[in-house]
């Protein structure tokens, strides 16, 4: 503990900072182009200190925090601080060797320099709805290998001294089945960032010599709390399992935790875990590190800021080879859909250790990205989507209905917003009546969505998890139903599709059903 | 001569009433407690004790002007009419699905808002309008007809009509009113294109659907009003205040009672702005400290930003609002320290009951009140001017046991500190402000109203990095003053999702029609004289891709001249906000937007009556008063209306008056202008 700072001047920083997170996300919502930013929002901003750990995040997606902390890493890693420049911006987006999560999240980092050194970094990070591969939108379970989800891009310097460095973006626009919009979705990356160095600089010239040892003292104080919270819960080992859904249909593979709770640590070991998929639904190590952090906040201190100071409190094992660790080149890009079950696995362990607060199991959502030329204007377009599930029950209330659960958070397209943009027409967008699990308290209802296709040519792929195992109920509830893909719905050539498709056609005028899982309840129920 | 005029804003706790005679200029104040049962009660009693005070008769009342909490009271509180939603087959759900996204990532425990129409009283009917305004599936309004029924019967009082794509196509929508109307005469009707003719499904039909729930509340609340001002005897019918910052008549807000969410905030920010362009001060931000809260807004040439859409209750509700930013930190917000050992301040407030611990009121926990008083800011025996007694000693004991103990440090830290993060969070509100804006906080004034913005404006405009801070003279009473500045305002939208290229033109000129009827229609409305309106035209743009809009004005008549102008604007506008402009990239229109706005007489400025001989007459005491770098110094108290106009005093100063205190810190000069504004312009300090 930094003894030399007080508990006043370390809040005051800390407010600060994440003042300086919030302009950064407010300067980067409102440049960027692609609806997934601008509309669901699926974005973040960090700011870290010079050693790369986390000081202040504004939140948007909890998952892109694992992705942001894995980037400054890497960027540390392969060069040199005495390369790096004023004026450098860093992009990175490969899980293998830029820290990332999954390719379409490109992170963009700066440092941020004082008195001559670096005393910071501030990063963003936007999920950019095509980064190439073989399925539009970069993202789907049926990939076989990290080559077919997209462009890699390892830790480069894309701006140099305030000078973008052209040829290296021509490469990442011209590996983009939409090129344009990426090239809007960068540079509004860069004025997120530029908005946080003018601030970060700032901040050190407000407190001088004295900041970086504050920001210290901060973190400090955050692991204390975090470390009070911990101190709650009784000191034992939690066992829980969980399945992903497999390669093949029917199968599913095994999510096996053992968490550790002693002296105000908690180590979370997956060892005995399935072997990695050879389908996009392995969880890379940042993407692990970004859950276990989400809902051991959630669960245990949901206001503790979001920092490194808690982080240091856990510990994690996770043999390489396996579902939560996978080996290079293994692909990963359906990870946060399996997030969402790994995550239901830490809640189940840690609900043992804190039955009152328990959490059942979760609905994740189903992801569907629509590809194709568009007659109204003759362009090819992408169209990402992801559609909630249900919540798990907790002893205190019911599963909330149709969100997005754990570490992934990003909002829907409005349907207005959909059909200007794409060819494709709603028939339906409602709750699941009967998804969510019959307990005490019951589970959160999953989602509904009906497209039907209004031009030729365009192709879905469909990406879940809990289409063959369902979320589980907790003290006694029931399970929640499994999610559905179902092409013409009600019509005789009606079919039910797997649960990771790529490039099924659709032709003209035939409707898909996205029917989400539902979460599980809490309790027994009181009568039949 | 009915030269009487009247502005009453109704608080949580007072209601603020001000008088105004515009023939001698003469004001009063008055101030009387809330009535929550029924606010009406209470502001009835207020006009006629302020009339007696003032001795004028209710016939002397040529302006009437009103700022209500009601519609906000009633959503907060779940207090609004059972309602039901007639919507498109298949989407009676998105009013529950929302945006998908849990109100809170870590807090799991938070719940979504429970929609003013519940599931059971969401009806489906066949109709169906493309995206292109294209009539897909006709409506069936049988169906309309039995879901009417169906409604009635299960005890719903309105009914909000929300179909996809109604902003590109009002018809079916307005069949639908009609046939509920024909079914249901009596029913409350909202249709979701009557109140927000813009895309994007689920915040059009939550804006619809809260607005139908307040009408029937709204509609008995004003009636009771009114009642109450015409068995007074005052001529005119009464104005209420939205949101937008213009007071328009009782019939327009039964309408669409969601444009007052922001009626007390929108007065203050009227007031600020009039008296900004009287003392021509051009950039102003507001700093509107209570109690549980504050309110921020930046004002640029006496204008006010706009913002179209606002979480109110957990919907976002899109109506023309002032671009007011509230915070939850007041005076009355809780010092506490957390498990790890870190202070925090709020957002628990001790509200008015029990009140800060300084109160005497029961309240024992530290507040940022305690922290002002343990630190001699605030008058150490009474306030408002001697009507309640403090107890500095209550104060210390709260820190001492909440904050000192636990932490092992003294008193005079911890009231510091507490004061220190309060206000690095206000400094928060108002660098994020500018920052969405566009703007650099430090070539603005800062402006503090409300009963604490004075005792914490300099101190925040410091951090922030602003000059000075502008102290208008009835810092307590501005919302109430601001309500006779108000001019009547309506606004219209009009979503038109259309590329830039003389192709759209017709298009574009039908929907500019269409704004420029309903406008006229409101002005027949308000019985306001058409050749007197000022009509401003603005249209949403962006590049064709993007998602967020930037809005510039136009020509009505619009040309291809015109368009290839705002093509221009536009690139310049993008490049200017974002540093970069795409001349390759289509541009597309999104919404167009008419202002309408009649003007009304200003009222006349409030003078300081008299001000006082001398600097040293205005001297109530010298007491020890805490500032950041000084610490505890012998510091001059003022009583303000004692203060002679064109004063100059350099800091430290408190200055102290019935309605606030103003503290002034080292390193800073005060200049009290003619009719007894305070301006305080700080050095820079290290």
């Amino acid at each position: 503990m930094s003894n030399t700072v007080d508990a006043i001047t370390a809040e005051v920083v800390a407010r600060h900072l994440y003042t300086i997170s919030e302009e950064m996300a407010a300067a980067l919502i409102r440049t960027s182009f692609s609806p997934n930013i601008k509309e669901r929002a699926d974005c973040s901003t960090a700011i870290f200190d010079a050693a790369g750990r986390v000081i202040a995040q504004a939140h948007r997606v909890p998952v892109h925090l694992g992705s942001m902390i894995g980037a400054v890493d890497a960027i540390k890693q392969r060069f040199d601080e005495a390369d790096i420049r004023p004026g450098d911006m860093f992009a990175a987006n490969d899980p293998y060797n830029g820290g990332g999560t999954h390719l379409p999240d490109i992170n963009i980092v700066a440092p941020v320099f004082w008195r001559g050194k670096i005393v910071a970094y501030v990063a963003n990070i936007a999920h950019h709805s095509d980064v190439g591969g073989m399925v539009p939108g970069s993202e789907a379970a049926v990939c076989r290998s990290i080559f077919q989800e997209g462009l890699r891009i390892p830790a480069v310097r894309l701006v140099r001294e305030g000078k973008i460095n052209r040829d290296l973006q021509e490469i990442i626009l011209l590996n983009s089945r939409t090129p344009d919009e990426r090239r809007g979705d960068l540079n509004a990356q860069f004025a997120s960032n530029f908005a946080g160095i003018r601030s970060v600089e700032a901040l050190f010239e407000r407190y001088g010599e004295k900041t970086e040892a504050t920001i210290a003292a901060f973190l400090d104080f955050t692991r204390a709390r975090f470390e009070a919270a911990i101190s709650k819960i009784p000191n034992g080992v939690y066992v829980s399992e969980d399945f992903l859904d497999g390669d093949n249909e029917g199968e599913k593979a095994r999510i096996a935790l053992k968490l550790t709770v002693q002296d105000k640590r908690m180590v979370f070991d997956f060892t005995g875990s399935a072997p990695q998929l050879t389908w996009a639904r392995n969880i890379p190590h940042q993407a692990l590190v970004a859950t276990i952090c989400t809902v051991a906040k959630s669960m245990l201190d949901p206001d503790v800021p979001a920092n490194a100071g808690y982080f240091d409190t856990m510990e994690i094992i996770a043999p390489r080879g396996c579902v939560v660790q996978p080996c290079d080149p293994a692909p990963v890009g359906c990870r946060s859909i399996s997030c969402g079950v790994l995550g239901d696995a830490i809640a189940a362990a840690m609900s043992q250790a804190m039955p009152e607060k328990a959490l059942a199991g979760s609905g994740p959502h189903h992801l569907v990205v629509f590809s194709g030329p568009d007659p109204r204007n003759d362009t090819y377009f992408v169209n990402y989507e992801t559609i909630a599930g249900g919540m798990g029950a907790r002893p205190s209330r019911p599963g909330i209905d149709a969100v997005r659960v754990h570490a992934s958070g990003a909002a829907n397209l409005p349907i207005e917003a959909l059909e200007h943009s794409y060819p494709v027409r709603l028939e339906r967008y409602a709750l699941r009546d009967g998804s969510g699990g019959v307990g005490e308290k019951r589970g959160g209802h999953g989602v509904i969505r009906e497209y039907r296709a209004m031009a030729d040519g365009i192709r879905v792929s469909l990406s879940a998890e809990r289409q063959h195992v369902p979320a589980l109920g907790a003290g006694g509830g029931g399970a929640g139903a499994v999610g559905e893909f179902i092409l013409n719905p009600g019509k005789p050539n009606e079919t039910r599709l797997g649960s990771a498709m790529a490039d099924v056609d659709l032709p003209r005028d035939s409707v898909i059903s996205i029917r989400t899982p539902g979460g599980g309840a809490y309790g027994k129920a009181v009568s039949k | 001569m009915r030269n009487v005029w009247i502005g009453i804003d109704t608080g949580g706790t007072f209601t603020d009433l001000v008088l105004v005679d515009v023939k001698s200029g003469n004001y009063i104040f008055h101030k009387v407690p809330t009535t929550p049962e029924d606010a009406s009660k209470g502001i009835l009693t207020g006009i006629s004790e302020i009339l007696d005070l003032a001795r004028f008769a209710p016939a002397d009342v040529g302006l009437l002007s009103h700022g209500t909490t009601l519609a906000t009271n009633a959503v907060l509180e779940g207090k609004w009419a059972p309602t039901g939603m007639i919507t498109t087959e298949g989407f009676r759900d998105v009013l529950e699905l929302a945006r998908q996204r849990r109100p809170s990532f870590f807090n799991l425990d938070i719940p979504k808002p429970v929609p003013p129409a519940l599931r059971e009283a969401r009806i489906e009917v066949p109709e169906r309008v493309g995206y292109d305004g294209e009539i897909v599936t006709p409506l069936d309004t049988d169906a309309v007809r039995a879901a009417t029924r169906k409604l009635r019967d299960l005890g719903c009082e309105s009914v909000a009509i929300c179909f996809l794509h109604s902003y590109a196509t009002p018809e079916h929508e307005q069949r639908a009113r009609d046939a509920v109307k024909a079914e249901w005469p009596e029913a409350y009707v909202c249709a979701s294109s009557d109140i927000l003719a813009e895309f994007r499904e689920y915040e059009r039909f939550a804006t619809a659907t809260v607005n139908a729930s307040l009408m029937p509340v709204m509609d008995r609340y004003l009636q009771r009003f009114e009642n109450g001002v015409r068995s007074l005897g005052i001529p005119d019918e009464p104005r209420v205040m939205q949101s937008n910052g213009g007071a328009v008549s009782p019939d327009a807000v039964r309408r669409a009672p969601v444009n007052t969410f922001f009626s007390g905030p929108a007065g203050g920010v009227i007031g600020a702005a009039s008296l900004g362009v009287a003392a021509e001060v051009n950039r102003i931000i507001t700093f509107d400290m209570g109690g549980t809260s504050t309110d921020v807004c930046l004002i640029r040439d006496g204008n006010p930003n706009n913002q179209s859409v606002r979480e109110m209750g957990g919907f976002p509700v899109r109506t023309r609002t002032l671009d007011i930013h509230t915070i939850g930190a007041g005076g009355g917000s809780i010092a506490w320290v957390d498990p790890g050992r870190l202070i925090k301040v709020g957002p628990k407030s001790a509200g008015a009951r029990p009140g800060p611990a300084c109160y005497g009121r029961g309240g024992e926990l530290p507040t940022v009140s305690d922290a002002n008083m343990a630190l001699g800011r605030l008058n150490q025996k009474t306030l408002l001017d001697g009507r309640m007694p403090v107890y500095p000693e209550r104060a210390r004991v709260a820190l001492e046991k909440h904050l000192c103990q636990p932490l092992g440090i003294d008193l005079e830290r911890a009231a510091s500190g507490v004061l220190e993060i309060v206000n690095v969070n206000m400094m928060g509100a108002v660098r994020v402000i500018s920052v969405e804006q566009g703007e650099d906080p430090r070539t603005y004034a800062l402006m503090p109203f409300g009963g604490a913005g004075p005792l914490h404006a300099a101190d925040v405009a410091r951090t922030v990095g602003m000059p000075t801070v502008f102290v208008p003279q009835r810092p307590g009473l501005l919302s109430a003053i601001g309500l006779l500045h108000a001019d009547a305002r309506g606004d219209f939208s009009v979503t038109r999702l259309v590329p830039m290229v003389p192709g759209s033109l017709a298009g574009l000129k039908d929907g500019i029609e269409g704004l420029r009827e309903r406008a006229e229609d409101w002005l027949k409305a308000e019985k306001l004289d058409k050749d007197l309106a000022i009509h401003e035209w603005h249209v949403d743009m962006r590049y064709f891709g993007q998602n967020s809009e930037l809005s510039t004005s136009f020509n009505r008549n619009l040309t291809e001249a015109e368009l290839e102008r705002l093509a221009e604007v536009f690139h310049g506008m993008h490049e200017q906000n974002y540093g970069y402009r795409m001349p390759e990239q289509t541009i597309e229109v999104v919404n167009l937007r008419l202002t309408v706005i009649v003007r009304r007489p200003v009222p006349p400025a409030w003078k300081q009556s008299g001000g006082g001989e001398s600097i040293e007459k205005a001297l109530i005491e010298v007491r020890p008063v805490w500032f950041a770098g000084t610490g505890f110094v012998d510091t001059k108290v003022y009583r303000r209306e004692s203060l002679p106009a064109d004063a100059t005093l350099a800091g430290p100063v408190i200055i102290e008056q019935m309605d606030t205190t103003t503290v002034v810190p080292p390193h800073s000069k005060v200049r009290i202008d003619r009719i007894g504004n305070i301006f305080i312009d700080l050095e820079t300090v290290r």
